[in-house]
């Protein structure tokens, strides 16, 4: 494995961190043979794109693998009693 | 009986209208109070917060809030309080609120919080100064809240706060970056206070569900964690009270039309 690979990690969350397109401090990272992993949840399809965006600018020699899922908010369920 | 609505890290940005309004709308008929656990925004901005503001004018329900992290990352907590506030949200930091609801009255104490993490892996106010800044904010916002609850004397009690008390409800987490979602010190500060109810965000992979040393109910209701718009907390600790009052009778008998038999 390429050390630097650990770097790159830091790095892109980093950015995914503090880009204001993006501010996402859980999207999970992996770095292998000149390709990253994208994996996690986000609540749009926006922010999906977005932050293939913010990987591609710092990175653009990397291929991208963006499986990041895009969460579907459901309706309430039922009350749970909280009696004590 | 106090019906609370819960969500926190609906993370809103400037193009998220229209995302939450048509669950929230029908909210009155299931809860009477709807609280938000902080991160309402993604980047802090008060154009977010803007966003999230109009999205809530649809809630028919006394709304409490507090921000979370992302909600200060653009140093405009300030603005962001004035957006919500300016539709009738009720933004609490270190502060408490207290709401006559159904006959009884409920108490609601809030904090961002922050975090060092718990017990037996927790960061101490230790060597450098940076250090002991970091635990030091942590035990300042426990000591605040726990001023605050204590200085509730209403019927139930809620500690409202972004960061985690417990680990319970951090479990799912990378074991790392625990003690950047929450610290014991919270969680001790409301079981020395007393609360009925625990309520925060934050940790978006973590556990609903969990409980203080002294047996006090922890929900994390981040919204990526719930997968719903919010959750339903129903507060009864009364349910056995026997009505004193004219108004109270009339109340226990729609709820319950045997007990009052049984009295009468």
């Amino acid at each position: 494995m390429n050390t630097d690979y650990q770097y790159i990690v830091g790095h892109l969350q980093t950015a995914l961190a503090t880009d204001p397109r993006v501010n996402l401090l859980d999207v999970k990272i992996m770095v292998t043979n000149d390709k990253v992993h994208l994996t996690g949840d986000v609540l749009s399809e926006n922010k999906k794109r977005s932050v293939e965006e913010v990987v591609s600018e710092l990175y653009p020699h990397l291929e991208i693998r963006n499986e990041l899922t895009t969460i579907e908010v459901g309706r309430p369920r039922g009350p749970e009693v909280i009696s004590d | 009986m106090i019906r609370v609505g819960a969500i926190a890290d609906v993370h809103f940005s400037k193009n998220s209208a229209g995302r939450l309004a048509d669950h929230w709308q029908e909210m009155h008929n299931s809860v009477d109070v709807f609280v938000l656990a902080g991160d309402l925004t993604t980047h802090g901005d008060p154009e977010e917060a803007a966003v999230l503001a109009r999205e809530l004018q649809v809630v028919q329900v006394p709304i409490i809030a507090i921000l979370g992290n992302h909600d200060y990352d653009s140093n405009k907590e300030a603005q962001i309080r004035r957006e919500l506030e300016s539709v009738g949200v009720m933004v609490l930091e270190c502060e408490s609120i207290t709401l006559p609801i159904n006959g009884k009255t409920l108490g609601i104490s809030g904090t961002i919080g922050f975090g060092g993490g718990f017990a037996g892996a927790c960061a101490s106010a230790f060597g450098e100064p940076e250090m002991k800044a970091f635990i030091n904010h942590t035990k300042d916002l426990s000591a605040k809240l726990h001023a605050e609850l204590e200085g509730l004397h209403s019927d139930y009690r809620i500690a409202l706060v972004h960061y985690a008390p417990v680990k319970d409800t951090v479990v799912g987490e990378r074991l790392e970056i625990y003690p950047f979602l929450g610290s014991y010190l919270l969680a001790e500060a409301i079981d020395s206070a007393g609360a009925d109810l625990v309520i925060h965000g934050h940790a978006h992979h973590g556990t609903e569900k969990g409980v203080t040393s002294r047996g006090i109910p922890v929900r994390n209701v981040a919204l990526p964690l719930l997968g719903r718009s919010y959750a339903i907390y129903t507060l009864d600790k009364f349910k056995d009270e026997i009505p004193v009052t004219k108004e109270e009778i009339v109340s226990a008998e729609m709820e319950n039309p045997d007990l009052v038999e049984a009295v009468a």
